[in-house]
């Protein structure tokens, strides 16, 4: 594919695929970034949170006296004094409502559900107000539910009284032809497969201030979503749009923790209108623990049906999220979604007949965490692979070559109705394999005289749906967006766009992009994102689409841009329009240098020196473009079937671990990433979502795990010393190799490559450590793999093997 | 009228990145609010306030030390170091290893990059010869961005590690 974006400009020199440096580090690297935290105005007052420490109680009386009594405290507010506030809207027909009140008021539903708020002079007198709110509660405690067994249970205490069951969601698709491919297998096995509850985990809390000042409220809020947020809470407080400016300074990673609109960013505005004065509210990290969303936490009971070839024939798998309470604006239903739509991952395996369900349970709701399904779909297929390897004998990498497809397949229609429009699926798997196997060998011979130590490999094969429709996850919005492109009298260039950036590097890819369109350097390029007044509405940055969205809105409004800008220059050499080239950032007739015009010149005539206009042309040179994928869907078909992303990418990941029998204790010897995200804009970006992603990927398949009491519910954590986010000392080095196949629908071939990283890790993990204890049966069907885990799968696969052995005695 | 003990009042005098400060501040304030909110430097962020993450980390007399597990008026007294004093004065340069952290991509939302930065402030260079002993260094601070590989890769550039020990796998 071309990367020529307009045949009449001459670079001399190309941005997009060069690592250019990012344009946003100097305030972080010398202490000059801007973080929620860091915005200060003169009269702020500080707002904490009063947070359920129930799983699940009515709240029979809050007494807020002492609190409002004590020196420094300006107000405490409970959910009643917010009567004139909506809910949260219950978009979705077919998921529970929820009603969400932004704060609790006659019940609680999960440990760190607010219910009250106080406002004072320091953070300090806040906390001290809010113990004595928390002291002054009193709670009727109601029996909780932990997972998603205690919720289903005939006479489970319902979370909605008004709800038949716990159940949010089921939906089934009509299968036969997967019943008949049972009918004919040889043989079938069930299983369950276990993804575990984690969160993205962004190193800034959450935060929001608001202020109003001349008639505008405004709203800074850590999100990865400023319009929603704006659209949302002007709609909830019954402020008209305009009025309402929701703008994020930097931001210190979301990893879609942030896409979620929460209580706190309707309650800080409404506070602050309600005081006429600044308020500050920053989540701490306990806060963050169980007030900002988990995910994953899902469980996978399936049936395989095989043939003794090791031909898998049809799976049926019964995908079941643990939504948390539910209770959290736009819905945590979506991930579970994508699991089904992505499980099969590269595969040309239409036998698939997934169930998608979703629970409600006293925990903190489920939502966005970067993989956002995909991880999860993944995990259960290369674990089925695995095996029916190991049942049937087959090599576990020809039981996926055979699967895999190949150059030419695609465009190719998944089992729920995906698109793939592109990939590299067989080749990014067989370049991998040529990785890994030197690895392999190498970790052998490093562990050829120690006894005690087991090695091993694992794979993971999968698709990335990148820029997703909205639509599906809350109801509302589409999938497209909108840049707007403005050359300036000086000649300088301003990009504005609708999608958000918190360390991605989205502002050095958006200038890249700018600047091959119109043929200037990436310096002479603003860009302007995360500000309601500033940028055209947009969805933000979540679902890996913030380049993709760039890459299509920024292209198309600077061709419109390039238009006018040649008619200009034409008129002023007193050329023909179509004889008109840009070269180096000069206009000139093709084929003569001189005369010419710069940008500069072009943009003077089109703002302030009119005079050197066409007659009949308006004056500006600025041009918006408005960026919808071609094969987006938003809606499920007659067939249930949808295609909900512009775009898919794809990756192979293998790793070589070695596992020390007597203790449990892993290493990863050595990590592959194979990846294929088409386009790149910028391939130093590019490793360091990569990079990253497979750090959390790897704290998801080793480390973390939000683990609850199970007669209360109650968090088994409280800080970083129970969920264990890895440090460089944990996250090994990798080996990342690209393919590009460019996006077929997309101008200029992008497709996103955020979530990619996290998905390979777990299916890697459990398949490396399941080869390496082989000997002994051992086959996990959950994460994290930690020395405990391993060593309870030995002591499990040996009492399994007794009794075996004694069975076969008798 | 409530009254609460921890409103009594403490005397600090610091000096923080070369000048003197005083003031009279709560005996309760933690350091990483006086250094932020106080004297005004909001380039040491707050990442866990209870001492793991490592993001707040500034040198008090040298020695690295997480701001939030310190009270201000434990440091009465002392000379403090925080991120907004890395890069030379008066100038548009940034320091050797800021600079190696911008040539790597070592950085991506930053919220962790001070306390990294003031991590590696506080060591002797020339005690680390191999990456592994960079990891040892960095360990205690977290990263959720980079997965840390180029943050290592810019520590091993700066302190020209590769040159003393032969390869890597880093950088």
């Amino acid at each position: 594919m071309s990367l020529d974006i307009d045949s009449h400009i001459r670079h001399s020199t190309r941005h997009i695929g060069m690592p250019a440096p990012r344009r946003e580090d100097r305030g972080p690297l010398t202490g000059r970034g801007r973080y929620v935290a860091d915005i200060k105005i003169a009269g702020m007052l500080e707002v904490v949170f009063v947070r359920s420490v129930e799983a699940h109680a009515r709240i029979i009386s809050i007494d807020t006296s002492q609190a409002s009594a004590l020196e420094g405290v300006t107000a405490v507010f409970t959910g009643a004094d917010l009567a004139d506030v909506g809910a949260f809207p219950d978009y979705i027909e077919y998921i529970g409502p929820v009603e969400q009140r932004p704060l609790a008021e006659d019940k609680v539903r999960y440990v760190g559900a607010p219910y009250a708020v106080v406002v004072a002079v320091d953070r300090y007198t806040a906390e001290d107000a809010a113990a004595l709110v928390a002291a002054g509660t009193v709670y009727e405690p109601l029996p909780t539910v932990a997972d998603l067994d205690q919720a289903l249970a005939p006479a489970a205490p319902r979370l909605y009284e008004h709800w038949e069951s716990n159940c949010s969601f089921d939906v089934s698709p009509h299968k036969p032809e997967v019943d008949r491919a049972f009918d004919e297998a040889d043989h079938a096995f069930t299983e369950t497969y276990v993804s575990q509850r984690q969160t993205g985990l962004p190193l800034e809390t959450r935060g929001v201030v608001a202020d109003v000042a001349d008639g505008t409220l405004t709203v800074w809020s850590s999100t990865q979503s400023p319009h929603m947020v704006r659209t949302t809470v002007a709609s909830m407080l019954g402020v008209a749009e305009p009025q309402v400016r929701v703008l994020h300074p930097a931001i210190g990673g979301g990893f879609g923790t942030k896409t979620h609109i929460y209580p706190e960013d309707v309650v800080v505005p409404w506070v602050a209108r309600r005081l006429d004065r600044p308020v500050r509210w920053i989540e701490d990290r306990l806060e963050n623990l169980v007030a900002s969303v988990h995910a994953r936490d899902q469980r996978h009971d399936v049936e395989v049906a095989y043939d003794d070839d090791g031909t898998i024939r049809a799976v049926r798998c019964a995908s079941m999220l643990d939504m948390g309470s539910g209770e959290i604006f736009m819905p945590g239903s979506a991930p579970v979604f994508v699991t089904n739509a992505c499980i099969t991952g590269g595969y040309d395996f239409p036998n698939m007949a997934a169930r998608t369900v979703g629970v409600v349970t006293n925990k903190t709701p489920s939502g966005a965490y970067r993989g956002f399904g995909i991880p999860e779909g993944a995990f259960v297929m290369e674990r089925i692979i695995d095996r029916v390897s190991r049942l049937t004998g087959t090599d576990r990498v020809e039981s996926r070559r055979r699967m895999l497809l190949r150059p030419g397949q695609t465009p190719y229609v998944m089992h729920g109705g995906g698109r793939l429009d592109s990939g590299s699926h067989t080749e990014s798997f067989e370049r991998a394999v040529e990785m890994v196997e030197p690895a392999l060998r190498l970790a052998e011979a490093r562990y050829a005289d120690d006894p005690d130590v087991r090695v091993g490999v694992g794979y993971c094969n999968y698709v990335e749906p990148t820029a997703p429709s909205y639509h599906l996850t809350t109801g509302h919005w589409g999938g497209g967006d909108a840049a707007t492109v403005r050359v300036d009298p000086d000649g300088s260039v301003r990009v504005a766009a609708g999608v958000s950036a918190f360390g991605q590097g989205v502002e050095t890819a958006a200038a890249q992009i700018a600047a091959d369109a119109l043929g200037v350097e990436p310096r002479d390029v603003t860009v302007v994102l995360g500000d309601t007044e500033r940028t055209p509405y947009g969805l933000g940055s979540w679902g890996s689409r913030a380049t993709m969205m760039l890459a299509g809105s920024v292209l198309l409004a600077s061709q419109r841009l390039m238009d006018k800008a040649r008619r200009i220059a034409a008129h002023m050499l007193e050329a023909a329009e179509s004889d008109i080239v840009l070269t180096d950032g000069v206009f000139h007739v093709d084929g003569s240098g001189r005369p010419s015009v710069s940008w500069a010149e072009v943009g003077t005539a089109a703002w302030v020196r009119n005079v050197d206009l066409p007659d009949t042309m308006e004056a500006g040179l600025e041009a918006s473009g408005y960026y919808h994928p071609e094969n987006l869907q938003h809606q499920l078909d007659d067939e249930g079937r949808i295609n909900a992303a512009a775009s898919w990418s794809n990756g192979a990941h293998a790793g070589v671990l070695s596992v020390r029998v007597s203790t449990g204790e892993i290493k990863i010897e050595d990590y592959i990433v194979v990846h294929d995200c088409g386009t790149v804009i910028n391939p130093a970006l590019v490793e360091g979502q990569i990079h990253g992603g497979v750090a959390q990927g790897l704290a998801g398949a080793m480390y973390e795990h939000f683990q609850y009491d199970s007669d209360t519910a109650n968090p088994r954590f409280a800080s970083f010393m129970e969920y264990l986010a890895p440090t460089c000392a944990e996250v090994p080095p990798l080996s990342v190799e690209h393919f590009e196949s460019p996006a077929p629908e997309q101008p200029l071939g992008v497709k996103g490559c955020g979530e990619g990283g996290t998905v390979g890790p777990p299916a890697v993990v459990a398949g490396a450590v399941s080869d390496a204890l082989s000997e002994w049966g051992v086959d996990l069907t959950e994460c994290p793999v930690t020395p405990v885990a391993v060593r309870a799968a030995l002591r499990a696969a040996a009492a399994a093997a007794a009794a075996r052995e004694k069975g076969g005695v008798a | 009228m409530t009254t609460s003990e921890p409103t009594s009042e403490t005397d600090v005098e610091v000096t923080v990145n070369g000048r003197r400060h005083r003031h009279r501040a709560p005996s309760r304030l933690l350091l990483s609010d006086y250094i932020r909110d106080t004297v005004g430097l909001t380039g040491t962020h707050v990442g866990c306030e209870h001492g793991y993450c490592g993001a707040c980390t500034v040198l008090v007399d040298g020695d690295a030390v997480r701001s939030c597990l310190m009270l201000a008026a434990q440091v009465s007294g002392a000379e403090i170091r925080t991120v907004e004093d890395l890069a030379p004065a008066g100038s548009d340069s940034l320091s050797p290893m800021q600079q190696a952290f911008h040539d790597n991509y070592a950085l991506q939302c930053g919220f962790c990059t001070a306390g990294f930065l003031m991590t590696l402030e506080s060591v002797d260079p020339s005690r680390y010869e191999t990456p592994e002993q960079v990891v040892e260094l960095l360990s205690g601070n977290l990263c959720r961005c980079t997965g840390y590989h180029n943050i290592v890769a810019a520590v091993t550039e700066a302190w020209n590690l590769s040159r003393r020990r032969g390869g890597s796998d880093y950088g």
